[in-house]
């Protein structure tokens, strides 16, 4: 197996595959910021007393959750051509990736602040909290504590998601598995090696959660 | 003690494994114990191999695999691959061989064994009907081409305009017409009769061929260099049905013409 493993050829591709891990970084960076504003904009719609919004939203996030991310890609990619519509192929795969995983999050921050119990609510409005002042030092820090790991969850899901951007002809870490197979038919070295390097995005993206876990949970909330 | 007497039935199973795959005769003969033929191939590969519109696999190749599997009397099993994923899949023996519009270059042959040619092909440049590109010299250094990743079109396109600016797409040749008419590119490159094949599903008069071939390149079906006995059979194969005729008649319909547009 090992001599079969070729690591001269993984050598000769790293300056490939670092090019190529910088854009997954910075696509699924931008992807995941833009989410989670989506996903917090999306989930005060749905919790909010106009029904107008509350089912806009709820459309939203349903339309989303019930199709592949594959279809929405390539709906993006070729269909809003047709309407008039072009954009950039980055573009496209960063808002493909914002409003898929922006609908999951809104419901991840939604369980979060739902599970908060209404009697802390009314001891906030009993002493003379206004609605801010309650969501600020009541509901927010103890729903932003409980949701850090099913967050952590979407952007590893998020991350992942991004090689679908290869099917659009953006350069990313898949695309760099792929050329290798493709140049020299090598799929265990191509995809061994993407693969490894996703592993070092989930590491960072852990590391990054129990830090702000440890921060907000202990220091917020408690 | 228990480790040990576990090693040792994975060694005698490695052993025994290994010797019978030394014993057994070669790939023919496997493919007559199993009664069947797997055969790698696309589905997105108008006219050579894809699903028609009353949804069945049909097309050039499909059928002289259909043909190989009655004249060595099995039955023929075909696994849907994207064009990358055909080579990967012959190798790790996932099929006995290969049958795409592939053509055998150097690179190629470095992993997989290809029979002789049965014909010959060579790559396009397609453009949008009203786009201003007239003529391959209106190709520039600023010019998007759409390529399909590891293509034989991808590099005869970057050895005729190496300094034009690539994006590469993965999946079948229809996806690079996609990418022409809805912009994201200015031209395609691919093979000729699979660009002349594929056009005819899209709204007529939507895409034009530019003039001229980027290169003349043969086309072969390919195996592993572990079956050379497949391989000189396929190679009796090409010349009984060239002598006879049959293999001239499959061109004809589905290469040479657009015959096969008005049935599938």
């Amino acid at each position: 197996m090992l001599e079969a493993f070729n690591f001269r050829v993984i050598l000769e591709y790293m300056p490939l595959y670092g090019k190529c891990f910088l854009a997954t970084l910075w696509l699924s960076a931008l992807s995941l910021f833009g989410a989670i504003l989506v996903g917090i904009i999306a989930c005060a719609m749905r919790l909010s007393q106009s029904r107008f919004l509350s089912r806009a939203a709820g459309v939203y996030i349903e339309s989303i959750r019930s199709t592949p991310l594959l279809a929405q890609l390539y709906f993006f990619y070729f269909g809003l051509p047709t309407l008039g519509i072009m954009l950039p192929e980055w573009v496209t795969g960063v808002l493909a990736l914002t409003l898929n995983s922006g609908a999951y999050y809104a419901e991840i921050i939604r369980s979060g602040i739902q599970a908060i119990h209404f009697g802390q609510i009314e001891a906030g409005i009993a002493s003379g909290l206004s609605y801010f002042q309650r969501m600020r030092h009541i509901i927010l820090p103890q729903a932003l504590g409980m949701t850090i790991r099913p967050m952590l969850g979407q952007a590893i899901v998020l991350v992942k998601d991004s090689s679908l951007l290869s099917l659009i002809s953006i350069m990313e870490l898949t695309r760099a598995g792929q050329l290798l197979t493709s140049e020299r038919f090598m799929p265990t070295e191509g995809f061994l090696t993407t693969a490894a390097f996703y592993l070092i995005i989930y590491y960072m993206l852990k590391a990054f959660s129990n830090w702000s876990e440890k921060r907000l949970i202990f220091q917020e909330a408690y | 003690m228990k480790a040990a007497k576990l090693l040792s039935g994975i060694v005698a199973l490695a052993v025994f494994f290994g010797l019978s795959g030394i014993a057994s005769a070669g790939t023919l003969d496997e493919i007559l114990k199993r009664g069947e033929l797997r055969i790698a191939c696309q589905t997105q590969g108008a006219p050579f191999s894809f699903v028609d519109r009353n949804g069945n696999r049909t097309g050039s190749s499909v059928e002289l695999c259909e043909l190989i599997a009655k004249e060595m009397g099995v039955k023929v099993k075909f696994l849907n691959y994207d064009w990358d994923g055909l080579i990967p899949a012959l190798l790790s023996k996932k099929a006995d061989m290969l049958a795409a519009d592939m053509t055998p270059t150097l690179k190629r042959a470095m992993k997989i064994a290809f029979t002789d040619p049965y014909m010959y092909t060579g790559s396009v440049v397609f453009v949008k009907q009203n786009s201003p590109i007239k003529t391959l010299e209106d190709i520039t250094a600023g010019t998007k081409m759409a390529v399909l990743l590891g293509s034989t079109g991808e590099s005869d396109a970057k050895k005729v305009f190496p300094n034009a600016q690539y994006k590469t797409y993965k999946g079948g040749g229809p996806l690079l017409i996609n990418a022409v008419l809805a912009g994201h590119v200015q031209a395609g490159v691919n093979d000729g009769s699979a660009v002349r094949g594929q056009v005819a599903s899209f709204p007529p008069n939507s895409v034009r061929i530019l003039e001229g071939q980027l290169s003349r390149s043969p086309l072969a079906f390919a195996v592993r260099y572990d079956s050379p006995d497949l391989q000189s059979w396929l190679n009796l194969f090409f010349l009984h049905t060239t002598l006879d005729g049959r293999l001239g008649k499959n061109l004809d319909y589905w290469v040479n013409s657009l015959d096969w547009k008005e049935d599938h």
